[in-house]
Protein backbone atom coordinates (compact mmCIF):
# COMPACT_ATOMS: atom_id res chain seq x y z
CA UNK A 1 0.00 0.00 0.00
CA UNK A 2 2.81 2.42 -0.75
CA UNK A 3 2.22 5.61 -2.64
CA UNK A 4 4.87 6.66 -5.08
CA UNK A 5 5.65 10.24 -6.02
CA UNK A 6 4.00 11.13 -9.37
CA UNK A 7 6.35 11.93 -12.22
CA UNK A 8 7.27 15.50 -13.27
CA UNK A 9 4.74 15.93 -16.11
CA UNK A 10 1.93 14.65 -13.87
CA UNK A 11 2.84 17.15 -11.16
CA UNK A 12 2.95 19.89 -13.77
CA UNK A 13 -0.46 18.86 -15.08
CA UNK A 14 -1.88 19.12 -11.54
CA UNK A 15 -0.44 22.61 -11.30
CA UNK A 16 -2.21 23.47 -14.53
CA UNK A 17 -5.55 22.15 -13.29
CA UNK A 18 -5.22 24.45 -10.28
CA UNK A 19 -4.02 27.43 -12.27
CA UNK A 20 -6.76 27.14 -14.90
CA UNK A 21 -9.56 27.64 -12.37
CA UNK A 22 -12.17 29.70 -14.25
CA UNK A 23 -12.23 32.33 -11.50
CA UNK A 24 -8.75 33.54 -12.24
CA UNK A 25 -7.11 32.10 -15.34
CA UNK A 26 -6.02 34.80 -17.79
CA UNK A 27 -5.54 34.75 -21.52
CA UNK A 28 -1.80 34.50 -20.86
CA UNK A 29 -2.33 31.43 -18.64
CA UNK A 30 -4.27 29.69 -21.34
CA UNK A 31 -1.64 30.47 -23.96
CA UNK A 32 1.12 29.22 -21.70
CA UNK A 33 -0.89 26.07 -21.07
CA UNK A 34 -1.37 25.41 -24.79
CA UNK A 35 2.36 25.83 -25.30
CA UNK A 36 3.16 23.43 -22.46
CA UNK A 37 0.71 20.87 -23.83
CA UNK A 38 2.31 21.00 -27.32
CA UNK A 39 5.87 20.90 -26.02
CA UNK A 40 5.99 17.18 -25.33
CA UNK A 41 3.64 14.24 -26.07
CA UNK A 42 4.02 13.06 -22.49
CA UNK A 43 2.58 16.40 -21.32
CA UNK A 44 -0.61 15.66 -23.14
CA UNK A 45 -0.73 12.13 -21.70
CA UNK A 46 -0.21 13.56 -18.21
CA UNK A 47 -2.94 16.14 -18.78
CA UNK A 48 -5.37 13.41 -19.90
CA UNK A 49 -4.56 11.44 -16.78
CA UNK A 50 -5.10 14.39 -14.43
CA UNK A 51 -8.11 16.04 -16.04
CA UNK A 52 -9.75 12.66 -16.66
CA UNK A 53 -9.42 11.65 -13.02
CA UNK A 54 -12.73 10.19 -11.84
CA UNK A 55 -14.38 11.61 -14.95
CA UNK A 56 -16.63 8.58 -15.33
CA UNK A 57 -18.12 8.45 -11.82
CA UNK A 58 -18.54 12.22 -11.67
CA UNK A 59 -20.35 12.30 -14.98
CA UNK A 60 -22.47 9.28 -13.95
CA UNK A 61 -23.56 11.27 -10.90
CA UNK A 62 -24.30 14.36 -12.93
CA UNK A 63 -26.37 12.35 -15.42
CA UNK A 64 -28.30 10.69 -12.63
CA UNK A 65 -28.95 14.17 -11.23
CA UNK A 66 -30.40 15.28 -14.56
CA UNK A 67 -32.78 12.32 -14.63
CA UNK A 68 -33.69 12.44 -10.93
CA UNK A 69 -32.95 15.73 -9.16
CA UNK A 70 -31.52 15.17 -5.70
CA UNK A 71 -29.01 12.46 -6.59
CA UNK A 72 -26.07 14.83 -6.32
CA UNK A 73 -27.18 15.89 -2.86
CA UNK A 74 -27.57 12.27 -1.84
CA UNK A 75 -24.14 11.37 -3.23
CA UNK A 76 -22.51 14.36 -1.56
CA UNK A 77 -24.02 13.35 1.73
CA UNK A 78 -22.71 9.82 1.40
CA UNK A 79 -19.26 10.96 0.34
CA UNK A 80 -18.97 13.35 3.25
CA UNK A 81 -19.66 10.55 5.72
CA UNK A 82 -16.53 10.27 7.80
CA UNK A 83 -15.10 6.79 8.10
CA UNK A 84 -14.31 6.31 11.74
CA UNK A 85 -13.16 2.88 12.85
CA UNK A 86 -15.55 2.98 15.81
CA UNK A 87 -18.44 3.76 13.52
CA UNK A 88 -17.45 0.93 11.21
CA UNK A 89 -17.53 -1.46 14.12
CA UNK A 90 -20.86 -0.20 15.34
CA UNK A 91 -22.67 -0.18 12.05
CA UNK A 92 -23.37 -3.88 12.02
CA UNK A 93 -25.76 -3.86 14.94
CA UNK A 94 -26.92 -0.31 15.20
CA UNK A 95 -28.26 0.42 11.78
CA UNK A 96 -31.69 1.44 13.01
CA UNK A 97 -30.20 3.82 15.52
CA UNK A 98 -28.14 5.48 12.80
CA UNK A 99 -31.29 5.87 10.79
CA UNK A 100 -33.01 7.63 13.65
CA UNK A 101 -30.41 10.36 13.53
CA UNK A 102 -30.76 10.86 9.80
CA UNK A 103 -32.55 14.20 9.76
CA UNK A 104 -35.94 15.79 10.09
CA UNK A 105 -37.69 14.06 7.23
CA UNK A 106 -36.34 10.66 8.19
CA UNK A 107 -37.45 11.27 11.75
CA UNK A 108 -40.82 12.26 10.39
CA UNK A 109 -41.21 8.88 8.78
CA UNK A 110 -40.53 7.17 12.04
CA UNK A 111 -42.52 9.47 14.26
CA UNK A 112 -44.51 12.38 12.86
CA UNK A 113 -43.05 15.49 14.45
CA UNK A 114 -46.34 17.21 15.19
CA UNK A 115 -47.31 13.93 16.82
CA UNK A 116 -44.61 14.14 19.44
CA UNK A 117 -46.51 16.89 21.21
CA UNK A 118 -49.92 15.20 20.99
CA UNK A 119 -51.51 13.32 23.91
CA UNK A 120 -51.39 10.07 22.00
CA UNK A 121 -49.16 9.19 19.12
CA UNK A 122 -47.89 6.10 17.39
CA UNK A 123 -44.62 5.46 15.65
CA UNK A 124 -44.11 3.64 12.39
CA UNK A 125 -45.33 0.07 12.59
CA UNK A 126 -47.17 0.34 15.92
CA UNK A 127 -50.81 0.71 16.90
CA UNK A 128 -52.18 1.88 20.19
CA UNK A 129 -55.44 1.27 21.98
CA UNK A 130 -56.60 3.94 24.41
CA UNK A 131 -59.53 3.60 26.78
CA UNK A 132 -60.93 7.05 27.49
CA UNK A 133 -62.35 8.33 30.77
CA UNK A 134 -65.93 7.69 29.64
CA UNK A 135 -65.21 4.10 28.58
CA UNK A 136 -64.98 4.89 24.88
CA UNK A 137 -62.17 3.19 23.05
CA UNK A 138 -59.77 4.67 20.52
CA UNK A 139 -57.42 2.63 18.36
CA UNK A 140 -54.71 4.66 16.69
CA UNK A 141 -53.21 3.27 13.50
CA UNK A 142 -49.46 3.51 12.91
CA UNK A 143 -47.93 6.98 12.40
CA UNK A 144 -50.92 8.75 13.90
CA UNK A 145 -51.38 11.47 16.48
CA UNK A 146 -54.39 12.73 18.42
CA UNK A 147 -55.27 14.93 21.39
CA UNK A 148 -58.09 14.18 23.81
CA UNK A 149 -60.08 17.09 25.29
CA UNK A 150 -62.91 16.02 27.59
CA UNK A 151 -64.91 18.51 29.62
CA UNK A 152 -68.42 18.87 31.05
CA UNK A 153 -70.10 19.77 27.78
CA UNK A 154 -68.36 17.64 25.19
CA UNK A 155 -65.87 14.87 24.44
CA UNK A 156 -63.44 16.02 21.79
CA UNK A 157 -60.75 14.06 19.95
CA UNK A 158 -58.50 16.08 17.67
CA UNK A 159 -56.82 13.97 14.97
CA UNK A 160 -53.61 15.57 13.70
CA UNK A 161 -52.23 12.79 11.61
CA UNK A 162 -53.02 9.28 10.51
CA UNK A 163 -56.07 7.28 11.33
CA UNK A 164 -58.15 6.21 14.27
CA UNK A 165 -61.02 3.87 14.97
CA UNK A 166 -63.41 4.89 17.70
CA UNK A 167 -65.99 2.97 19.65
CA UNK A 168 -68.12 5.46 21.48
CA UNK A 169 -69.63 4.85 24.91
CA UNK A 170 -73.08 6.33 25.34
CA UNK A 171 -73.33 9.68 27.14
CA UNK A 172 -76.54 11.59 26.36
CA UNK A 173 -75.22 14.82 27.90
CA UNK A 174 -71.89 15.16 26.13
CA UNK A 175 -71.52 14.75 22.37
CA UNK A 176 -68.49 12.85 21.11
CA UNK A 177 -66.62 14.69 18.34
CA UNK A 178 -63.64 13.79 16.20
CA UNK A 179 -62.11 16.89 14.61
CA UNK A 180 -59.55 17.26 11.83
CA UNK A 181 -58.44 20.36 9.93
CA UNK A 182 -61.13 19.55 7.41
CA UNK A 183 -64.21 19.24 9.53
CA UNK A 184 -65.82 17.40 12.42
CA UNK A 185 -67.56 14.07 12.88
CA UNK A 186 -70.17 13.84 15.62
CA UNK A 187 -70.93 10.35 16.90
CA UNK A 188 -74.55 9.33 17.25
CA UNK A 189 -73.81 6.30 19.40
CA UNK A 190 -71.52 4.29 17.17
CA UNK A 191 -68.33 2.89 15.76
CA UNK A 192 -66.51 4.72 12.99
CA UNK A 193 -63.08 5.51 11.68
CA UNK A 194 -61.54 8.84 10.75
CA UNK A 195 -58.44 9.31 8.69
CA UNK A 196 -56.60 12.54 8.08
CA UNK A 197 -54.61 12.94 4.87
CA UNK A 198 -52.74 16.11 4.04
CA UNK A 199 -55.45 17.71 1.92
CA UNK A 200 -58.65 15.98 3.04
CA UNK A 201 -60.09 13.64 5.65
CA UNK A 202 -62.17 10.49 5.50
CA UNK A 203 -64.93 9.20 7.72
CA UNK A 204 -66.22 5.66 7.40
CA UNK A 205 -69.19 4.56 9.51
CA UNK A 206 -69.04 0.97 10.73
CA UNK A 207 -72.08 0.99 13.04
CA UNK A 208 -75.04 3.30 13.46
CA UNK A 209 -74.67 6.89 12.34
CA UNK A 210 -72.54 10.01 12.46
CA UNK A 211 -73.21 13.65 11.73
CA UNK A 212 -70.53 15.20 9.53
CA UNK A 213 -69.84 18.92 9.25
CA UNK A 214 -67.01 20.50 7.28
CA UNK A 215 -65.21 23.75 8.05
CA UNK A 216 -67.57 25.62 5.72
CA UNK A 217 -70.56 24.50 7.76
CA UNK A 218 -71.98 21.99 5.33
CA UNK A 219 -73.58 18.99 7.02
CA UNK A 220 -74.50 15.41 6.21
CA UNK A 221 -75.78 12.43 8.13
CA UNK A 222 -74.05 9.15 7.31
CA UNK A 223 -75.36 5.66 7.92
CA UNK A 224 -73.53 2.47 8.69
CA UNK A 225 -71.57 1.34 5.63
CA UNK A 226 -71.21 4.85 4.22
CA UNK A 227 -67.88 6.58 3.80
CA UNK A 228 -67.14 10.14 2.73
CA UNK A 229 -64.06 12.23 1.99
CA UNK A 230 -64.43 15.75 3.31
CA UNK A 231 -62.54 19.02 3.07
CA UNK A 232 -63.41 22.72 3.15
CA UNK A 233 -64.91 22.49 -0.33
CA UNK A 234 -67.42 19.76 0.36
CA UNK A 235 -68.03 16.02 0.50
CA UNK A 236 -67.21 13.22 -1.85
CA UNK A 237 -68.39 9.63 -1.46
CA UNK A 238 -65.51 7.21 -0.83
CA UNK A 239 -65.31 3.89 -2.65
CA UNK A 240 -65.78 0.93 -0.38
CA UNK A 241 -62.37 -0.67 0.02
CA UNK A 242 -59.22 -0.89 2.08
CA UNK A 243 -59.45 2.68 3.32
CA UNK A 244 -63.00 2.42 4.54
CA UNK A 245 -62.45 -0.81 6.47
CA UNK A 246 -60.88 -1.12 9.88
CA UNK A 247 -59.23 -4.55 9.79
CA UNK A 248 -55.90 -2.80 10.47
CA UNK A 249 -57.10 -2.45 14.06
CA UNK A 250 -56.75 -6.24 14.26
CA UNK A 251 -53.34 -6.28 12.63
CA UNK A 252 -54.13 -7.21 9.06
CA UNK A 253 -55.38 -5.78 5.80
CA UNK A 254 -57.97 -7.52 3.72
CA UNK A 255 -57.88 -6.70 0.04
CA UNK A 256 -60.62 -7.68 -2.38
CA UNK A 257 -59.85 -6.88 -5.98
CA UNK A 258 -58.11 -3.55 -5.49
CA UNK A 259 -55.08 -2.04 -7.19
CA UNK A 260 -51.82 -2.99 -5.48
CA UNK A 261 -51.11 0.72 -5.08
CA UNK A 262 -53.91 0.97 -2.49
CA UNK A 263 -52.41 -1.85 -0.45
CA UNK A 264 -48.98 -0.22 -0.56
CA UNK A 265 -50.49 3.09 0.63
CA UNK A 266 -51.97 1.29 3.60
CA UNK A 267 -48.64 -0.44 4.36
CA UNK A 268 -46.61 2.78 4.34
CA UNK A 269 -47.24 3.69 7.99
CA UNK A 270 -45.77 0.31 8.87
CA UNK A 271 -42.56 0.69 6.90
CA UNK A 272 -39.74 2.78 8.27
CA UNK A 273 -38.07 3.59 5.00
CA UNK A 274 -39.25 4.44 1.58
CA UNK A 275 -41.68 2.16 -0.24
CA UNK A 276 -41.72 2.78 -3.91
CA UNK A 277 -44.05 1.19 -6.43
CA UNK A 278 -43.88 1.60 -10.18
CA UNK A 279 -47.04 2.95 -11.88
CA UNK A 280 -47.51 -0.36 -13.74
CA UNK A 281 -47.23 -2.44 -10.58
CA UNK A 282 -49.62 -0.10 -8.76
CA UNK A 283 -52.39 -1.10 -11.19
CA UNK A 284 -52.15 -4.86 -10.57
CA UNK A 285 -55.39 -6.23 -9.09
CA UNK A 286 -54.82 -7.66 -5.66
CA UNK A 287 -56.66 -10.10 -3.40
CA UNK A 288 -55.73 -11.49 -0.03
CA UNK A 289 -55.01 -10.94 3.60
CA UNK A 290 -51.79 -9.20 4.54
CA UNK A 291 -50.27 -9.09 8.01
CA UNK A 292 -49.17 -5.68 9.28
CA UNK A 293 -46.87 -6.70 12.06
CA UNK A 294 -44.14 -8.34 10.00
CA UNK A 295 -43.95 -5.85 7.19
CA UNK A 296 -40.79 -7.29 5.65
CA UNK A 297 -42.43 -10.70 5.39
CA UNK A 298 -45.59 -9.15 3.94
CA UNK A 299 -43.57 -7.36 1.29
CA UNK A 300 -41.76 -10.58 0.43
CA UNK A 301 -45.05 -12.46 0.14
CA UNK A 302 -46.21 -9.99 -2.53
CA UNK A 303 -43.54 -11.32 -4.85
CA UNK A 304 -44.80 -14.88 -4.31
CA UNK A 305 -48.43 -14.20 -5.06
CA UNK A 306 -48.33 -11.37 -7.60
CA UNK A 307 -46.44 -10.76 -10.83
CA UNK A 308 -44.11 -8.28 -9.15
CA UNK A 309 -40.46 -8.04 -8.26
CA UNK A 310 -39.68 -6.78 -4.76
CA UNK A 311 -36.15 -5.45 -4.26
CA UNK A 312 -35.01 -4.36 -0.82
CA UNK A 313 -32.03 -2.10 -0.27
CA UNK A 314 -31.43 -2.67 3.38
CA UNK A 315 -34.10 -1.53 5.81
CA UNK A 316 -34.49 1.84 4.13
CA UNK A 317 -35.79 1.33 0.68
CA UNK A 318 -37.98 -1.25 -1.00
CA UNK A 319 -39.03 -1.09 -4.63
CA UNK A 320 -41.93 -2.95 -6.15
CA UNK A 321 -41.99 -3.33 -9.89
CA UNK A 322 -43.94 -5.35 -12.40
CA UNK A 323 -42.13 -8.61 -13.05
CA UNK B 1 2.43 -26.05 5.04
CA UNK B 2 3.43 -28.54 2.37
CA UNK B 3 6.63 -27.93 0.48
CA UNK B 4 5.09 -27.89 -3.01
CA UNK B 5 5.38 -24.69 -5.06
CA UNK B 6 2.20 -25.17 -7.11
CA UNK B 7 0.04 -22.18 -6.09
CA UNK B 8 -3.16 -24.18 -6.38
CA UNK B 9 -1.86 -26.92 -4.11
CA UNK B 10 -0.61 -24.35 -1.61
CA UNK B 11 -3.96 -22.63 -1.70
CA UNK B 12 -5.81 -25.91 -1.27
CA UNK B 13 -3.82 -26.65 1.88
CA UNK B 14 -4.23 -23.09 3.11
CA UNK B 15 -7.95 -23.34 2.52
CA UNK B 16 -8.38 -26.74 4.13
CA UNK B 17 -6.50 -25.78 7.25
CA UNK B 18 -7.86 -22.28 7.75
CA UNK B 19 -11.17 -21.60 6.08
CA UNK B 20 -13.28 -22.71 9.01
CA UNK B 21 -11.29 -20.55 11.39
CA UNK B 22 -11.44 -17.56 9.05
CA UNK B 23 -15.15 -17.87 8.45
CA UNK B 24 -15.74 -18.08 12.20
CA UNK B 25 -13.64 -14.98 12.80
CA UNK B 26 -15.42 -13.04 10.05
CA UNK B 27 -18.79 -14.18 11.28
CA UNK B 28 -18.01 -12.82 14.74
CA UNK B 29 -17.13 -9.48 13.17
CA UNK B 30 -20.09 -9.36 10.81
CA UNK B 31 -22.79 -11.28 12.68
CA UNK B 32 -23.99 -12.57 9.35
CA UNK B 33 -23.08 -16.04 8.03
CA UNK B 34 -23.72 -15.16 4.36
CA UNK B 35 -21.51 -12.07 4.40
CA UNK B 36 -18.88 -14.01 6.36
CA UNK B 37 -18.90 -16.79 3.76
CA UNK B 38 -18.56 -14.26 0.92
CA UNK B 39 -15.67 -12.45 2.55
CA UNK B 40 -13.98 -15.77 3.34
CA UNK B 41 -14.04 -16.63 -0.36
CA UNK B 42 -12.78 -13.15 -1.25
CA UNK B 43 -9.92 -13.49 1.22
CA UNK B 44 -8.75 -16.74 -0.33
CA UNK B 45 -9.05 -15.23 -3.80
CA UNK B 46 -6.85 -12.35 -2.69
CA UNK B 47 -4.42 -14.86 -1.22
CA UNK B 48 -4.27 -16.70 -4.55
CA UNK B 49 -3.42 -13.49 -6.40
CA UNK B 50 -0.84 -12.37 -3.87
CA UNK B 51 2.67 -12.95 -5.02
CA UNK B 52 3.87 -14.16 -1.67
CA UNK B 53 1.77 -17.28 -1.52
CA UNK B 54 4.67 -19.72 -1.26
CA UNK B 55 6.54 -17.59 1.26
CA UNK B 56 3.83 -17.49 3.86
CA UNK B 57 5.19 -18.37 7.28
CA UNK B 58 2.20 -17.53 9.42
CA UNK B 59 -0.86 -18.39 7.34
CA UNK B 60 -3.37 -17.09 9.88
CA UNK B 61 -1.61 -13.77 10.34
CA UNK B 62 -1.43 -13.41 6.58
CA UNK B 63 -5.09 -14.34 6.00
CA UNK B 64 -6.11 -12.16 8.92
CA UNK B 65 -4.41 -9.13 7.36
CA UNK B 66 -6.11 -9.70 4.02
CA UNK B 67 -9.46 -10.31 5.70
CA UNK B 68 -9.20 -7.20 7.88
CA UNK B 69 -8.58 -5.09 4.81
CA UNK B 70 -11.56 -6.61 3.01
CA UNK B 71 -13.67 -6.16 6.12
CA UNK B 72 -12.78 -2.47 6.28
CA UNK B 73 -13.76 -2.00 2.66
CA UNK B 74 -16.93 -3.95 3.22
CA UNK B 75 -17.94 -1.79 6.18
CA UNK B 76 -17.09 1.37 4.35
CA UNK B 77 -19.22 0.30 1.37
CA UNK B 78 -22.09 -0.44 3.71
CA UNK B 79 -21.69 2.89 5.42
CA UNK B 80 -21.69 4.70 2.07
CA UNK B 81 -24.69 2.74 0.92
CA UNK B 82 -26.54 3.54 4.11
CA UNK B 83 -25.73 7.25 3.95
CA UNK B 84 -26.88 7.33 0.37
CA UNK B 85 -30.13 5.50 1.08
CA UNK B 86 -30.75 7.73 4.10
CA UNK B 87 -30.39 10.71 1.79
CA UNK B 88 -32.81 9.08 -0.65
CA UNK B 89 -35.37 8.74 2.11
CA UNK B 90 -35.20 12.49 2.55
CA UNK B 91 -36.17 13.10 -1.06
CA UNK B 92 -39.81 13.56 -2.00
CA UNK B 93 -41.39 10.29 -3.20
CA UNK B 94 -41.53 11.41 -6.82
CA UNK B 95 -37.79 12.06 -6.92
CA UNK B 96 -36.73 8.51 -6.15
CA UNK B 97 -34.57 7.22 -9.00
CA UNK B 98 -34.92 4.01 -10.92
CA UNK B 99 -33.21 0.85 -9.76
CA UNK B 100 -30.62 1.24 -12.52
CA UNK B 101 -29.78 4.77 -11.44
CA UNK B 102 -29.48 3.72 -7.82
CA UNK B 103 -26.96 1.07 -8.86
CA UNK B 104 -25.10 3.59 -11.01
CA UNK B 105 -24.93 6.20 -8.28
CA UNK B 106 -23.81 3.66 -5.69
CA UNK B 107 -20.99 2.50 -7.93
CA UNK B 108 -19.94 6.08 -8.64
CA UNK B 109 -19.92 6.90 -4.92
CA UNK B 110 -17.80 3.83 -4.18
CA UNK B 111 -15.33 4.60 -6.96
CA UNK B 112 -14.87 8.19 -5.78
CA UNK B 113 -14.67 7.22 -2.13
CA UNK B 114 -12.11 4.53 -2.77
CA UNK B 115 -9.80 6.91 -4.55
CA UNK B 116 -10.19 9.58 -1.87
CA UNK B 117 -9.63 7.10 0.94
CA UNK B 118 -7.07 8.41 3.39
CA UNK B 119 -7.25 12.01 2.22
CA UNK B 120 -7.69 14.51 5.07
CA UNK B 121 -11.26 15.66 5.50
CA UNK B 122 -10.87 19.28 4.45
CA UNK B 123 -9.00 18.41 1.27
CA UNK B 124 -11.65 15.83 0.50
CA UNK B 125 -14.44 18.39 0.85
CA UNK B 126 -12.58 20.95 -1.23
CA UNK B 127 -12.02 18.40 -3.99
CA UNK B 128 -15.66 17.30 -3.99
CA UNK B 129 -16.91 20.89 -4.05
CA UNK B 130 -14.63 21.50 -7.01
CA UNK B 131 -15.30 18.38 -9.04
CA UNK B 132 -18.80 17.34 -7.98
CA UNK B 133 -20.39 20.76 -7.56
CA UNK B 134 -18.22 22.71 -10.00
CA UNK B 135 -17.34 25.43 -7.47
CA UNK B 136 -14.40 27.71 -8.28
CA UNK B 137 -11.51 28.08 -5.85
CA UNK B 138 -12.74 31.39 -4.34
CA UNK B 139 -16.22 29.86 -3.89
CA UNK B 140 -14.71 26.89 -2.08
CA UNK B 141 -12.65 29.22 0.10
CA UNK B 142 -15.82 31.10 1.06
CA UNK B 143 -17.79 27.90 1.65
CA UNK B 144 -15.18 26.29 3.89
CA UNK B 145 -14.03 29.53 5.52
CA UNK B 146 -10.40 29.03 4.54
CA UNK B 147 -7.93 31.07 2.51
CA UNK B 148 -7.54 30.77 -1.22
CA UNK B 149 -3.99 29.53 -0.75
CA UNK B 150 -5.27 26.73 1.47
CA UNK B 151 -7.86 25.72 -1.12
CA UNK B 152 -5.13 25.55 -3.73
CA UNK B 153 -2.94 23.44 -1.49
CA UNK B 154 -5.85 21.14 -0.61
CA UNK B 155 -6.84 20.64 -4.24
CA UNK B 156 -3.28 19.91 -5.27
CA UNK B 157 -2.99 17.45 -2.44
CA UNK B 158 -6.26 15.75 -3.43
CA UNK B 159 -5.19 15.38 -7.06
CA UNK B 160 -1.81 13.96 -6.13
CA UNK B 161 -3.47 11.63 -3.64
CA UNK B 162 -5.78 10.22 -6.32
CA UNK B 163 -3.01 9.96 -8.89
CA UNK B 164 -0.86 7.88 -6.59
CA UNK B 165 -3.61 5.46 -5.63
CA UNK B 166 -1.76 2.36 -4.46
CA UNK B 167 -2.20 -0.95 -6.26
CA UNK B 168 -4.15 -3.45 -4.17
CA UNK B 169 -2.37 -6.79 -3.67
Amino acid sequence: MNRTEPDGPTQAAVDWVIRLDPSRSTQADRQAFTAWLAADPCHEAAWQRVSGLLQQPFSDLQNAETRHPGQLTAARRALNTPASPQRRRLLGGLSMLALGLGGTAAVNRIMPLNGLLADHHTATGTRKTVTLADGSRLILNARSAADIHFDNVRRLVQLYDGELLVQVAADPLRPFLVITDHGQVRALGTQFLVRRDSDRSLVSVLEHEVQLENEAGRQARLQSGQAVWFDNQGFQPAMNGLQTRASWANGYLEVQDEPLGNLIEALRPYYLGLLRISPAAAQIRTFGIFQLDDIQQTLCSLAETLPVRVSSYGPLLTMIEQA
Amino acid sequence: MSNTTDPNAILATLYRENHRWLRGWLNRQLQCPQDAADLTQDTFLRALYSRQLEEIQEPRAFLGTLARRLLCNFWRRRQLERSYLEALVLLPDNCVPSEEDIALVREAIEAIDQLLDGLPRRARRAFLLNRLDGLTQPEIAARLGISLATVERDLRRAYLHCLTYPEQP
